[in-house]
């Protein structure tokens, strides 16, 4: 179901921001851990080093849904105004202490009026203040250009602007950003690039709990 | 006395030991399994306080861990952890620290790095020395560990803090000091130590222990893998049960709970118990004492009464009743003893009766004087005084007895005995010694007296004693011994006093006092009958011959044969040093015999050379008690072929009224075979001539006493010649001796009388100078014949004095 969604994204993004360019180049990315293998779900994003023109990103909705923050994982642009509706029958009161973000939703039920404007890059860790088990991720971008892996942990980036850029990772529960590369985009296709993430930390094993 | 004190004192012994062992076996048993179940009980004790301990460790960690937990989860902590507040963040851990009685509080974050530290506020950020602990609860989410900070130890409790995903550590650090020891103390009842292993050496962390007991334990505990399995410590103050509890390793230093308690302690609920029974133990000791001392007197008390009573009858006393009235076997043993004791005084009533008095007399027997003499003795010696004794038989007895029967002879003792004791005074005693033997004790000093006493006895004696109207004709001999002339003890004195009785009665004088010759020849006697034997073996001894002489024709037809002892030391020894003895000892017997064959077969010898002659051979008493004395001479008589008519026994009137109807039988007997018999020392006895009249004699020879001196004196020839017609009125022939002189000679020759004998005719010769006198007198003729042609008186004369 994840999957769905953030395709959905994919296609949004490049639908809005890179659908007629035809200098645009086409990359095919692999990530895996430091022991070889794929990671799915991995995100792979390009952060061009050129002031980008920003369009305004659309909202993004974490519901929350069983005590469970759905979805667990969300990727949104600088800016980008989340509302974060509540459809237990019980309250939630949603934190985050991340840097790129910091906020806290007094307890409360529904849909709070305001959405929370995500307006750094980063990672951004939301737990419930009330209920230690919800955890969920938002990757604030800086870029349009991110893709997530599938199960061979492949991801593909179109319509990206030859240029500088720097690639990076990023896989839960990593809480922050993880350094990247500096590559240069050309146009037209390239040959998969691999990227080695190490996504392992305790985290891992509390949240597969 | 002690025999009983040890008998009492070892069943005392015995009891008090029985029960000493039984209860010291006792004690120890117990003792031994109180000491196990003391054991037993500490490690079960020591078993709970180990669990008790882990949980309380494990609680105390739980409880630690809420704690933190809580703090961990604290919104605005978090928000100060998440937000990078450190000063915030220090006094939040500060505040809680207090709050959850933590030592210190850590921050760590996901680096590992120490953020905050209650231990050492202020100080740099620095790297979580122990990683093991974060890496634990890193992978398990908290974590707990026992750990050494700043030379302490601490348990470590380290909690996540979220937000919501681990964004750091909480690290609790409780020590583990001596509070917790003592608390661990109060829950457990054991003393709690905490030590830490370091290179094979120990340190104590902390210890409920005091000073002085750490200590030793410190030095106790050994190395630490070994430690682990201890379970006893030898501690000043005695062993203690011990667990070692593994608390938790710090790189290569081992930390550990010691949990002990005292075996004393366990052993303590067993002390009253102990107590109890060493008092019940010596409360029972002293019952069985005292009890075994109640038995031991009962036993002992009445053993010692019965002992005296023993040793008073040992001692002769048999008066005191013994008087224990008891129902047990001790009164029945005293019952006995009693019972015993009148027996044996009964016994010895009677006893002493039979012992000291003669049943016939109801006098005292022989036991008896010799007693009253030994102390007649004794008491004389005390005050210097003399006492006598005398001793008599009578005469004839055996001749009452036997002829007249013994109920005669026992009235004849008790009428003596009766007399005696009239005369003898109330100080003197009178005893019947035993046959018709009597002896008298009195106390008369003076011989004289003694004397009387002794005519008084025979005088009283003479007088006639009737049985059955019967006259008892008996008379007695005395002999007397004086104290301290004659003897100063009593068997001496007695035996003199028998030697001089018998020296009376052979002198016929009626009394005799003691004379030290007698004793003498008394002691001859004893070697003469050795050499008197050795005589007979050696052929000492000869017989010499005395011619014997018709008065009317001067024939020499017999001859009487006399015994003669040539000793080879003292030369001639007198028949009257050794005949009298050898009757006396029954020696005569052999004597006889020998003078018998000597004789016969001389006689046979002179007859084979054609001298026939009559020999006389004289014949003691005892020899007439010999029945086999008339085969004997018959076997002589045929062996030197010597016809009967040729032997001659000459008895004396003695010889056969000692026992008259055996020497009858006996004569009779002789006088069968056919052999003379002659009544020899015819007047010196009492002998009866119708007495006389029933024996077979022949002749009848006058004793010298009467024949050598009747030249002098008138009536000694009257009794000669009326002796002379009394024999040949009984048909006998009648023969003188003792012819000394030719007077003597012409006067028996003129009053009848047949044969003469004497000194006057012939001493007595031996056989060579007998045969050569023969031969001298009448050369070349017959015997008879030559005597009858050389009978003048004076010739006779003449040839005495030239022998003599």
């Amino acid at each position: 179901m994840p999957a769905h969604r953030s395709l959905g994204a994919l296609l949004a993004a490049a639908a809005l921001g890179l659908g007629g360019q035809s200098s645009a180049a086409e990359l095919q990315l692999q990530v895996a851990n430091p022991g070889g293998s794929p990671i799915a779900d991995a995100v792979v994003y390009l952060t061009p080093q050129t002031a980008p023109s920003h369009p305004s990103p659309p909202k993004a909705i974490i519901d929350q849904v069983n005590r469970q923050f759905v979805p667990r994982v969300s990727v949104i642009q600088v800016g980008t105004p989340v509302s974060f509706p509540n459809s237990d029958n019980i309250r939630h009161s949603v934190y985050s202490f991340s840097p790129a973000k910091t906020f806290t939703l007094k307890l409360y039920a529904g849909t709070p009026t305001n959405p929370v404007v995500f307006d750094n890059a980063g990672v951004v860790v939301l737990g419930c203040n009330i209920h230690d088990r919800m955890v969920a991720w938002v990757l604030v971008l800086d870029t349009p250009y991110y893709a997530r892996t599938d199960q061979s942990g492949m991801a593909q980036l179109d319509n990206v602007p030859p240029g500088e850029y720097l690639l990076r990772a990023w896989h839960e529960p990593l809480s922050s950003e993880q350094p990247g590369e500096m590559i240069h985009v050309d146009a037209g296709a390239a040959a998969v690039r691999k990227l080695v993430l190490d996504a392992s930390g305790p985290d891992m094993a509390e949240m597969q709990q | 006395m002690i025999l009983f004190r040890s008998l009492r004192v070892r069943m005392i012994v015995f009891l008090v030991a029985l029960l000493g062992l039984v209860q010291a076996s006792e004690f120890i048993l117990t003792n031994h399994a109180s000491y196990n179940a003391a054991r037993g009980k500490l490690e079960d004790d020591l078993g709970v306080g180990e669990k008790v301990f882990a949980r309380v460790l494990r609680q105390n960690a739980e409880s630690q861990e809420q704690a933190a937990a809580v703090l961990a989860s604290d919104f605005a902590f978090r928000e100060a952890v998440a937000t990078g507040d450190v000063g915030t963040l220090a006094s939040a851990l500060e505040n809680h620290g207090a709050r959850i009685k933590a030592k210190a509080l850590l921050y760590v974050n996901l680096n590992g790095d120490v953020v905050a530290d209650t231990l050492r506020p202020g100080e740099p950020s620095r790297h979580f020395e122990f990683e093991g602990l974060i890496e634990q609860a890193r992978s398990q989410g908290d974590a707990s560990t026992i750990g050494m900070l700043e030379d302490r130890a601490f348990q470590m409790i380290a909690v996540p803090v979220r937000a919501p995903i681990t964004i750091g550590w909480i690290v609790a650090c409780f020590p583990i000091d001596g509070e917790l020891a003592g608390d661990l103390r109060g829950l457990t009842g054991l003393e709690v130590s905490f030590a830490l292993e370091h290179a094979g050496h120990w340190s104590l962390l902390a210890s409920t222990l005091p000073p002085a007991q750490s200590g030793a334990l410190r030095a106790g505990i050994p190395a630490y893998p070994a430690a682990m399995q201890t379970r006893l410590l030898s501690m000043p103050g005695g062993d203690q049960q011990a667990r070692f509890v593994a608390l938790g390793d710090v790189g290569a230093e081992h930390i550990v709970a010691v949990l002990q308690r005292p075996i004393a302690d366990a052993m303590a609920r067993f002390r009253s118990l102990r107590a109890t029974l060493i008092v019940l133990g010596v409360i029972s000791l002293a019952l069985s004492i005292a009890g075994s001392i109640m038995i031991g007197l009962g036993i002992t008390r009445p053993i010692e009464l019965l002992l005296a009573a023993v040793r008073r009858i040992r001692q002769g006393d048999y008066s005191e009743p013994i008087r224990i009235q008891r129902d047990d076997e001790i009164g029945v043993l005293a019952q006995g003893l009693d019972h015993m004791r009148a027996g044996i005084a009964e016994r010895e009533q009677r006893i002493l009766k039979l012992a000291y008095v003669d049943s016939l007399t109801q006098l005292p027997n022989r036991s008896q004087f010799n007693e009253a003499l030994e102390q007649g003795i004794a008491a004389a010696r005390a005050r210097g005084g003399a006492l006598a004794i005398l001793v008599m038989d009578l005469d004839r007895f055996k001749y009452v007895n036997d002829s007249l029967g013994h109920g005669v002879g026992d009235h004849l003792l008790r009428q003596v005995g009766q007399r005696l004791a009239s005369l003898i005074g109330p100080e003197g005693r009178v005893a019947r010694l035993g046959g018709d033997e009597f002896a008298m004790l009195t106390f008369a000093a003076d011989p004289a007296e003694v004397i009387e006493l002794a005519q008084k006895i025979a005088a009283s004696l003479e007088r006639p004693i009737y049985y059955q109207e019967q006259l008892l004709d008996v008379g007695t001999s005395i002999g007397i011994a004086l104290y301290p002339l004659h003897a100063t003890d009593s068997e001496t004195l007695v035996r003199n006093a028998d030697i001089a009785m018998y020296v009376a009665k052979r002198n016929k004088s009626g009394y005799t006092i003691y004379d030290p010759n007698y004793d003498t020849s008394q002691k001859e006697h004893l070697s003469l009958l050795g050499e008197l034997r050795r005589a007979v073996e050696h052929g000492e001894l000869r017989l010499y011959y005395q011619p014997k002489v018709t008065l009317n024709s001067a024939a020499v037809v017999a001859a009487e044969a006399l015994i003669r002892w040539i000793h080879p030391v003292r030369g001639l020894v007198p028949p009257a040093l050794f005949v009298p003895f050898a009757e006396h000892t029954g020696y005569i017997k052999v004597l006889t015999r020998w003078v018998l064959q000597e004789a016969v077969r001389q006689c046979g010898v002179w007859r084979r050379d054609g001298v026939e002659l009559q020999i006389s051979v004289n014949i003691s008493a005892r020899d007439l008690m010999n029945r086999d004395l008339p085969d004997a001479i018959q076997a002589l008589l045929l062996e030197h072929d010597v016809p009967p008519r040729l032997l001659c026994l000459e008895i004396t009137e003695s010889g056969f009224m000692e026992d008259p109807m055996h020497a009858q039988e006996v004569l009779e007997r002789l006088a069968k075979i056919g052999l003379q018999l002659s009544i020899d020392d015819y007047g010196t006895g009492y002998s009866s001539l119708s007495y006389i009249m029933q024996l077979p004699v022949n002749e009848l020879k006058i004793d010298r006493s009467f024949v050598s001196h009747m030249g002098e004196k008138g009536d000694l020839a009257t009794i000669v010649r009326s002796t002379i017609e009394l024999g040949h009125s009984l048909g006998l022939k009648v023969v003188a001796e003792g012819v000394e002189d030719g007077q003597c000679f012409a006067l028996l020759r003129e009053l009848g009388c047949d044969s003469a004998q004497g000194y006057f005719i012939s001493p007595p010769l031996p056989a060579e100078a007998f045969r050569e006198w023969l031969a001298g007198s009448l050369p070349g003729s017959a015997p008879v014949k030559r005597a009858q042609q050389s009978a003048s008186l004076s010739e006779l004369a003449r040839r005495q004095s030239a022998t003599g």
